[in-house]
């Protein structure tokens, strides 16, 4: 076993350099400087700019200042919001989108999943339908959509809730159930057709030769061997969820990560997009390897293969 | 009490799929007596499992239909009950082994487990009086270390070992009938004789009634009283397995016995049944065996053939039998079978 | 009364000759699997809404623009941000061009982008998924492990990088989508690929001489086809509503040209003045992934051989 982390270990870290490494040179033959956008800043100031930031140094000599500070953790400091690093920025928003994550995953994780077993039971059924209909309008609405609409109800028509911002448990319902949806709707989708697989399978035949209820075979039987190609999606899942959502952000005015991702690369914010890349990185690597701790202990026959 | 403790007659089940239905069983008739072990041979597809598994009701309904006859289990008609009353018989009263031994284990849950949890089900004992059970009856199917095993996955297991699981599984409720469904053909040779040997150590012991299924005439001589020949879902012949194998009275079963090796037999060439069976989509008129039979007459492509009596409870359904028609000797066994051993007595 | 006791003429009990054509003959009029998947979609009715939604929105797109007396970026601004009427049936824009015109204009774009963007990239996985699969050893595992790097970043940032290399409109978004969606189809076409060679057909192809490129194509991609076609038309609402949020978050296609996507970001920003605006292209973006889901999700019930019969 721990043969086993020590060589994901080695993995990972090979992979977040290589990863550190290609999107350090992919983002330096961009056209254009950092600066040059600002169109208050002439020729000259913004060569004082790019000096300042050592962005005027020979290319290979930048990577390994950057690979040097990075190795101890530091992500240098943002092009564009001047005088704050880029961990900082981090620091500052990761837990907002973190927090609206993992809200939405809470509410969709356990409804999706019920939602799918439920459907794949009474296959061909009208509880089946329902929730295939369900699932399926989730997926097929954008969530800028989902989202405007949401907003355009509960918070200008009715007056339920407020319209934006992160401020109270209520300014944080909107946003959760938005990104909520998308998510149950895949959820859904996924474990029924899960379920339905393992419905196929030999050794259902074999628990009802037993004499076991539908019931008892659906919980102790189905549900455990259905979960397995949803572990395998969770990793990228919850990643992606957490580090936030640009469409949600940018709707409701959350001041999370996610906005930064696309910002940062659109304004040539290079050590930011940087910073935002491997922090990804890492944190995708870890959910992975979380995910495959989890698998051996939904799956036996993988424990083994450690 | 009669002796016979599971009964069929007369009975149809058909699938209905896009294409059209598919009549998988076309009127099979048999019983079981108490204690014995009665064979269902025949080739892939031609209905053995629905057979079974209809008597259990594990065949999903749609897309399979009864469309009629009757199944009696202990004198009691159980055609018609419920999946709930059903549940109270599967694993208590009839078991099943399936074909194949790697996936009909759950891969997920313990060995132990996926045996106590049918005690459990049937018996109101305390969890720790199941497991007691469940480690006296690994053992009783020769899993050495049961206890060890108990807190096995099946993946730990080797194939015959997860068939001798399979079997405790099926067994440990000590049920009157047991179906093994073609039992031993994912496994290697030499474990074949060992499950075929454990089968039919545990049904003397626990006096059980054994049906099984099986492509391989070998295994029904090492097994079976008696011997049901099944033929694009009708029973062409039936009777004590000596009369079946010395003195067939169907051209089907002579074919099967001749593609059949036996000892001292290594040079000649085995003759198998030239073509396929039919389609059960439409089966077609007069004997559904005529387009491949040797003897094949004009009647037989008209009309299909009635059963035949024959001393001892042999029934053959051809025309052959019939007076009017030519008398032909169908070869038999000639030699003893190379892994036989001695055929018990009929009843 | 059993037949075998009726008196019957004696010529029923002439032999018949076998030939071995009567014995080979009743066989299923086997329907090819191909046929056998057509008739089963074909009665999904749920699927075939789906089909018949997306053949007319497909069928509006290349129909209206061609003859509206309007063009797509013909501006009128002394009609701007007009209601829907019977001049112009979805209304006037704030630079006062014609709606309808430019929805089914737009739809020309979406639904461009949202088919090629997803066949290229699927066509690309296969070919790289194929030759790791059936190469494997060296090839297979630098392929797989530039997979797994690569996969480490969200797909959307390698689309904006890429969209700032080689510009906006929706040839350059295609070319952003293959570069970077081929992913994940090579990996289970890699997958299938592995599965599919340790079986025999294989090796008796080869032992007869067949090279390892004609191999893969021949035999083992076909096998995989309904996999790929399923997760193709699955890819397509994928690929319109990458369009949609890339142009939301204006790096999509740019105006004049109009985008689904585009239009409805347009109409967000004056949603509650004009709220049709963004309802239209909402509903039309909606109903075309609802339409792709149903029809892809129908093509992938009826393509799976363990329904078949
Ligand atoms: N779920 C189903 N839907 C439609 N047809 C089915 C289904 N299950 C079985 N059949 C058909 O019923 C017929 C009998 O099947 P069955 O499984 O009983 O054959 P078998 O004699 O057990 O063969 P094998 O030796 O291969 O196990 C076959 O022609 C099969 O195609
Ligand atoms: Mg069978």
């Amino acid at each position: 076993m721990v043969r086993y982390i020590l060589k994901r270990l080695v993995i990972s870290i090979i992979t977040i350099w290589l990863l550190a490494t290609v999107t350090f040179f992919l983002l330096r033959t961009l056209p254009g400087n950092p600066f040059q956008t600002e169109k208050l800043l002439t020729v000259e100031m913004q060569e004082r700019m790019m000096s300042y930031y050592g962005l005027d140094r020979p290319l290979m000599e930048q990577y390994f200042t950057y690979m040097k500070n990075l190795l101890q953790g530091n992500f240098g400091y943002s092009l564009k919001y001047t005088n704050r690093t880029v961990n900082s920025i981090i620091k500052s928003t990761f837990p907002v989108s973190a927090e609206l994550g993992l809200r939405s995953l809470a509410v969709a994780l356990p409804i999706g999943l019920a939602l799918g077993v439920a459907s794949a039971r009474k296959r061909g059924k009208i509880i089946d339908y329902i929730c295939v209909v369900i699932a399926v309008i989730g997926v097929s609405i954008p969530s800028f959509i989902m989202g405007t609409f949401l907003q355009y109800i509960f918070a200008i028509k009715l007056k339920l809730l407020p319209v934006s911002q992160w401020k109270t448990a209520a300014h944080t319902i909107l946003p959760t159930v938005a990104l909520a949806l998308s998510l149950m709707a895949t959820l859904t989708r996924v474990m029924r057709a899960s379920m339905l697989e393992v419905t196929m399978q030999d050794y259902i035949k074999t628990a009802r030769a037993k004499g076991l209820g539908e019931g008892r075979i659906t919980w102790s039987h189905q549900v455990r061997n259905a979960m397995i190609p949803i572990l395998t999606m969770l990793g990228p899942m919850v990643a992606s969820v957490l580090m936030g959502t640009f469409v949600i952000e940018k709707i409701f005015a959350i001041p999370g990560l996610g906005q930064h991702f696309v910002n940062s690369i659109t304004g040539l914010d290079y050590t930011m997009t940087m910073g935002l890349t491997v922090f990804y990185g890492i944190f995708l690597v870890t959910a992975n390897f979380i995910v495959d701790i989890l698998y051996g202990l939904v799956d036996p026959r993988i424990r083994l293969a450690k | 009490m009669s002796r016979k403790i599971l009964e069929i007659k007369d009975l149809h089940f058909s699938f209905d799929t896009y294409a059209g239905e598919v009549q998988a069983v076309r009127g099979i008739s048999l019983y079981l007596n108490k204690g014995e072990t009665l064979a269902i041979v025949g080739e892939s597809g031609c209905g053995k499992s629905v057979t079974v598994q209809t008597v259990m009701k594990l065949v999903p309904t749609p897309p399979g239909r009864l469309k009629s006859g009757k199944i009696i289990y202990c004198g009691e008609d159980i055609t018609h009950y419920s999946q709930k009353e059903m549940q109270k018989l599967r694993g208590s009263e009839m078991s099943m082994i399936f074909q194949d031994p790697m996936t009909s284990l759950n891969p997920t849950m313990r060995i132990g487990r996926q045996i106590t949890e049918g005690i459990l089900k049937h018996e109101n004992i305390s969890p720790d009086k199941a497991k007691q059970r469940a480690i006296e009856m690994l053992a009783k199917v020769g899993i050495a270390n049961p206890e060890k095993g108990f807190k096995r996955y099946p993946h730990q297991f080797s194939g015959g070992m997860r068939q001798r699981v399979m079997i405790a599984i099926a067994l440990v409720c000590n049920p009157n009938v047991l179906f093994a469904d073609e039992p031993t053909t994912a496994l290697d040779v030499t474990t074949q004789a060992q499950i075929l040997e454990l089968i039919n150590e545990l049904k003397q012991e626990l006096e059980t009634s054994v049906v099984i299924i099986t492509h391989d005439l070998g295994v029904v001589a090492r097994t079976a009283e008696r011997v049901a020949v099944m033929y694009a879902g009708k029973i062409v012949e039936t009777g004590l397995s000596r009369d079946i194998f010395y003195k067939p009275k169907h051209p089907y079963t002579s074919g099967l016995l001749e593609s059949m090796p036996s000892a001292g037999q290594v040079e000649k060439t085995l003759t198998s049944i030239k073509g396929t069976p039919p389609d059960l989509f439409a089966p077609p008129k007069g004997c559904s065996f005529a387009p491949r039979c040797k003897y094949c007459m004009n009647i037989c492509t008209q009309t299909d053939p009635d059963e035949v009596q024959l001393e001892n409870g042999h029934k053959v359904s051809c025309w052959l039998m019939n007076p009017q028609a030519e008398k032909r000797e169908l070869p038999g066994r000639k030699s003893r079978l190379s892994t036989q051993k001695p055929l018990k007595e009929g009843i | 009364m059993s037949n075998m006791s009726v008196k019957l003429p004696a010529d029923a009990f002439r032999p018949v000759k076998q030939t071995s054509e009567t014995s080979e003959l009743i066989t299923r009029p086997s329907l090819t699997f191909w046929a056998d998947a057509r008739r089963r979609l074909m009665k999904n009715k749920v699927a075939m809404l789906g089909l018949i939604i997306i053949f007319i929105i497909t069928l509006m797109a290349i129909v209206v623009p061609v003859f509206s007396q309007y063009s797509y970026e013909q501006q009128n601004l002394s009609n701007t941000n007009a209601p829907p009427s019977t001049e112009h049936i979805f209304g006037t824009d704030s630079h006062g061009r014609d709606l309808w015109v430019r929805v089914w204009y737009g739809a020309r774009v979406s639904l461009a982008v949202g088919v090629f963007g997803s066949i290229i990239p699927s066509l690309i996985g296969i070919i790289i998924g194929g030759i790791s699969g059936y190469f494997g050893g060296k090839v297979d595992m630098i392929i797989m492990r530039f997979i797994d790097i690569v996969m480490c970043v969200p797909n959307m940032i390698y689309i904006i990088l890429i969209t700032l290399f080689i510009g906006t409109g929706p040839v350059a978004l295609i070319i952003a989508f293959a570069i970077t969606g081929w992913m994940g189809t090579a990996r289970s076409v890699r997958g299938m690929v592995l599965q599919l060679k340790e079986q025999e057909f294989v090796l008796a192809s080869r032992t007869l001489g067949a090279s390892s490129l004609s191999l893969i194509f021949e035999h083992l991609v076909p096998n995989t086809l309904g996999i790929v076609v399923v997760s193709m038309t699955l890819g397509v609402p994928a690929a319109i509503f990458q369009e949609a949020f890339l142009s939301f978050i204006g790096l999509g296609i740019k105006p004049p040209i109009p985008s689904w996507g585009q239009l409805a970001n347009t109409g967000i920003s004056v949603f509650r003045i004009y709220p049709s605006q963004l309802l239209i292209p909402a509903a039309l973006i909606s109903m075309t992934m609802l339409s792709f889901n149903l029809f892809g999700d129908g093509l992938r019930d009826a393509l799976d051989p363990k329904l078949r019969m």
